[in-house]
């Protein structure tokens, strides 16, 4: 019996170049990728190719989602349907009256705003998109929406439901794009608390669905309970949108800090569409308080007429 | 066992993708078996001439495409468990079932661990244990396949066998 060492295998087995051969040039480029694509970022209009020739191939994959939902909508039975126009009449009912009280508050606000010179505040223009599905990758909390760059979305805005901030468009795709869920560790979200309008940063913590105030000092004025909405400094987000509420403080002695722990408002595990806005915030936004009154009145007006 | 075509190797990679691409969500991401990488060590089993090394980076470049990850990283994770399965394909045509679907499991995780090595590289927590649910699963779903009569490598295993 003739002992073959790996090096004298019969020729007929082999195939080309060896595994070990293959395995080190495969494995170096994807490296290699890896590393431009995490440092460098030229690969963002691949991507973007790529992602728009296997779009057809999502449509299908999701489609027989969307034909169940269809169907059961269909089939929803006449119970649910009125017991749902019951709850949207008094709803809309409670809101009716809510809304007659807002002309007049409207007033007074844009009066008192003319009073502190401060510059008039946008109305956002947004767009509903569909999400169509909530990523693949459980490290990421991210989000494909239905629109993409051939609808007018950019990389940056705002992404909101009727509850809160849901994030932020991170990559726009052709007909989708990626959505970043505030609670993702690469987001941050500029916050004031609503109670004394103190101002801070959230973070988003990753794994769990919650938010982490971190930097402020053990002392500070947050209660559990308390909303943040968003401040406006960022010109990402419009202010005021509801962020998350409080849900645990631990002040530690060790620390100098106190450690926030925050649950989001929104979720996107309850609704389907959500709201893009489609206009990002004036550029300068919180100029160094009244050099120069006329300007800022000017500045104002054009922003309104925009 | 009738040869294969290199028709069905990209059918059944094709549908593996379609698969992947399912919209899971929650439970359903949690346990979904890593689809694309299963087909992909079904055929390197079962034609390793028509499915090799190449072809196991082609899918991960896929994978990663359309999850929109880091390029490259499922395809360096694909790559190495697809190298482990070439490297061994002749012992492995002599395992029994079990051992096979032992040994079917162990390359799931080889790939899953590479995959969380770059995730650390890049900067994310260490996920708890529930991370390597979908190499369970995948080897739940390769026994149920394999238990369905179909014959990883009947190539290989001899003409008496059919």
């Amino acid at each position: 019996m003739v002992q073959l060492s790996p090096q004298q295998q019969p020729n007929f087995f082999l195939r080309g170049p060896s595994p070990l051969a293959r395995l080190t040039f495969f494995a170096a480029t994807s490296l290699v990728l890896m590393a431009v694509d995490a440092r460098l970022h030229y690969l963002l209009e691949v991507r973007q190719g790529f992602v728009a020739i296997l779009h057809p191939l999502e449509i299908i994959a999701t489609s027989p989602l969307r034909l169940y939902r269809q169907i059961d909508e269909h089939f929803s039975s006449q119970g649910a349907l009125l017991r749902e126009t019951r709850q949207l009449r008094e709803q809309n009912m409670r809101l009716a009256t809510e809304l007659q009280q807002l002309p007049t508050l409207q007033v007074e606000n844009e009066h008192l705003r003319q009073l502190l010179e401060a510059r008039q505040l946008l109305d956002q223009p947004a767009r509903a998109a569909e999400i169509v599905h909530a990523g693949r990758d459980p490290f990421v909390q991210k989000i494909i929406v239905n629109l993409g760059s051939q609808q007018g979305v950019t990389a940056g805005q705002a992404v909101v439901d009727g509850l809160g901030v849901i994030g932020q468009v991170t990559r726009a795709y052709p007909f989708s794009s990626e959505v970043t869920l505030i609670t993702d560790r690469e987001l941050a979200v500029p916050v004031q608390v609503e109670r004394n309008g103190l101002r801070a940063i959230a973070f988003g913590h990753g794994r769990d669905n919650r938010l982490d105030v971190p930097y402020l000092p053990v002392n500070v004025d947050i209660k559990e309970g308390d909303r943040l909405v968003t401040s406006g400094i960022d010109g990402t987000y419009p202010t005021g949108l509801a962020v998350a509420t409080v849900s645990r403080i631990e002040r530690n002695v060790d620390s100098p800090f106190a450690q926030i722990i925050c649950t989001p408002v929104a979720g996107t595990d309850r609704h389907r569409q959500v709201l893009i806005l489609t206009t990002s915030a004036p550029d300068v936004d919180y100029a160094p308080p009244a050099e120069n009154p006329e300007q800022k009145k000017h500045q104002g007006s054009r922003h309104a007429a925009r | 066992m009738r040869p294969v075509s290199i028709g069905q190797v990209y059918l059944g990679l094709f549908a593996g993708m379609m698969l992947h691409l399912l919209p899971w969500a929650g439970f359903g991401l949690l346990i979904r078996p890593d689809f694309v990488l299963l087909v992909l060590l079904y055929w390197l089993m079962r034609a390793p001439h028509l499915c090799n090394i190449g072809t196991a980076w082609l899918m991960g470049m896929l994978v990663d495409i359309a999850g929109g990850d880091l390029f490259g990283q499922h395809a360096l994770a694909f790559v190495v468990a697809a190298f482990i399965a070439v490297t061994y394909l002749r012992r492995s045509t002599l395992f029994t079932r079990w051992q096979q679907a032992a040994y079917v499991l162990l390359l799931l995780l080889v790939s899953q661990v590479v995959l969380l090595v770059l995730k650390l590289f890049s900067g994310s927590d260490l996920p708890d244990w529930s991370y390597f649910v979908p190499s369970i699963s995948g080897i739940l779903l390769w026994q149920l396949v394999i238990f369905s009569k179909v014959k990883v490598t009947g190539e290989h295993q001899g003409l008496g066998n059919e």
